[in-house]
């Protein structure tokens, strides 16, 4: 029990109390101590998330990101517009252009770029070379997205995000086969744990705006906008006359996800009630891959949900076994 | 503890962006009254909007470098746009329908098209936005893009008359009672190939 004293110095330091005792809370909850499962899932998972966007695109990869005459609308619009928000932004532009320099044809660059992804898409998947395919995969990645930006849609920001948290991530981990090349020691568990509360944070931040912008719409109330999205092509999987005869049932599965999505960074954290919270939405993410055919959208959110709280939190066992060294 | 001061700083700053960028979004989403909420809420939504922005450094001029650096960071992450997809209603289709003009007099319809289903989301992708006001400066080159994609395979057609509109589908009820969808035209372009471009 603390006993205030009337002396200046003194009540700087029970006034202080309280604001450190939050700060090393909040310490406490950015570096919890953590073993590198979840990174092997996120590593692994991008990798075959990155070889399965390459092998998507592959028929279409040079139609959709050539220049002016030879593509669909020509890089150079989306680029523009990148260059517009900041010239430092990469694009395909920056490829062609040091290819040019090199006696190198635009086809030959994209086509060097394709399999630069594909490769460090397989590289993540086994585990070589790590670090180096993380940040291929994020820079031939980032400059696809932005050179279509205009053709860009949700799955390609995800994907650049989870590249983004993978490429800082204290890699290799102890799945991969650089660690068994290298025989490198285990890293920090408190940075481990640090990026796994990053990606963690990063989905309540996804699912509560996501949650609440539906929540605004009437639409997500009476089923309507589930049956909108539904029959919209080109995501028509199920059709219209099998979907009507569930009429009744899309008022409340829209409401459903509404609350799901916005309770997320609620029920999430509770260990009670995680289990339900995260199975509910890897559903929901398979439902919109297998009705909706947004099969590269579906595949990221299921990785990142598995990779933040679908491997169990080893905090103690991490504590049991780490020689913890703070850095 | 010096590492750790780091990385809390920039888990700091991360989410500080991050927050602006999805509070922007959603004030968006209200100041253009498409929400349920009543339309007084429409002016504060757009002040908020202003100051997330403004934290973007938006309203500074496009050659400051710190609004670069912020866009050039944000870009990097994956963070540039909030997580509204399909928010706050499902946004109607939209459709670009190519008229062909042969020289004979002949006419033949046609859209822009992909080879691969993802591709072909990404086509849609770009359709949507091209009914954004805030694509409307580049809606003429894009359109003229995509037509000349197509005109590529018809070398013999002498005139492109490209119409975008929205696809407007029936709700379930309609449905039930037969309806389908319905167009509503939005704009449309004239193109003919100069005789040095045929080349």
């Amino acid at each position: 029990m603390q006993s205030v004293v009337k002396s200046p110095g003194s009540q700087i330091s029970v006034g202080l109390s309280p604001l450190r005792k939050f700060w090393q809370r909040f310490i406490g909850f950015l570096f919890p101590l953590e073993t590198d499962t979840w990174l092997a899932v996120l590593r692994s998972g991008l990798g075959l998330q990155v070889i399965v966007y390459a092998l998507f695109l592959r028929s279409d990869w040079y139609y959709l990101f050539a220049s002016s005459g030879k593509g669909l609308v020509g890089r150079e619009v989306g680029e523009a517009i990148t260059a517009f928000d900041s010239p430092l932004i990469p694009t395909f532009g920056w490829l062609v252009a040091l290819g040019r320099n090199l006696n190198m044809s635009e086809e030959a660059v994209l086509t060097v770029a394709w399999v630069a992804l594909l490769s460090a898409g397989c590289l993540l998947l086994l585990g070589l070379f790590c670090r180096p395919a993380a940040i291929v995969a994020w820079f031939v990645h980032l400059c696809a997205a932005e050179s279509g930006g205009l053709l860009a849609y949700g799955a390609d920001a995800f994907m650049t995000t989870a590249l983004f948290y993978l490429m800082l991530s204290p890699l290799p981990d102890r799945y991969s086969f650089d660690r068994w090349v290298t025989k490198a020691k285990p890293k920090n568990p408190q940075l481990l744990g640090f990026w796994r509360r990053v990606l963690q944070v990063h989905l309540c931040f996804v699912y509560f705006i996501g949650g609440l912008a539906k929540c605004l719409g009437n639409g997500w109330w009476d089923g309507s906008n589930l049956w909108r999205s539904l029959i919209r092509p080109p995501f028509t999987v199920v059709p219209p006359d099998v979907l009507v005869r569930f009429k009744y049932a899309l008022p409340v599965l829209g409401i459903s996800i509404c609350l799901l999505e916005v309770s997320y960074p609620i029920f999430i954290w509770f260990k009670k009630t995680r289990f339900v919270w995260l199975v509910c939405i890897l559903a929901m993410h398979a439902a919109i891959g297998l009705t909706m055919g947004l099969y590269l959208f579906a595949l990221i959110m299921i990785i990142m949900n598995l990779a933040a709280f679908g491997v169990p939190c080893a905090s103690r066992r991490a504590q049991a076994t780490s020689g913890t060294t703070e850095q | 503890m010096y590492s750790k001061r780091i990385h809390v700083a920039w888990f700091g700053i991360h989410f500080f962006l991050l927050t602006a960028v999805c509070l922007a979004g959603v004030f968006w989403l209200i100041a253009e009254g498409s929400t349920i909420l009543p339309s007084a809420w429409d002016e504060y939504a757009g002040k908020g909007e202003l100051g997330a922005t403004w934290c973007l450094a938006k309203e500074a001029g496009p050659s400051n470098p710190v609004r670069r650096g912020i866009a050039t960071y944000l870009h990097a992450a994956g963070i540039q746009a909030g997580y509204t997809f399909f928010a706050p209603n499902v946004p109607s289709q939209h459709r670009l329908t190519l008229e062909l003009l042969y020289e004979d007099g002949r006419a033949e319809y046609e859209s822009p098209h992909v080879r691969g289903k993802t591709a072909a989301l990404r086509l849609e992708s770009l359709l949507d936005r091209l009914s954004e006001e805030r694509y409307e400066p580049v809606r003429e080159v894009l359109v003229k893009m995509l037509a000349f994609s197509v005109w590529r395979e018809h070398p013999g057609v002498k005139k492109v008359r490209a119409t975008f509109g929205a696809v407007n589908p029936p709700g379930m009820n309609e449905f039930e009672q037969g309806k389908t969808e319905t167009f509503q035209p939005m704009f449309s372009f004239d193109f003919s190939l100069r005789d040095d471009q045929k080349q």
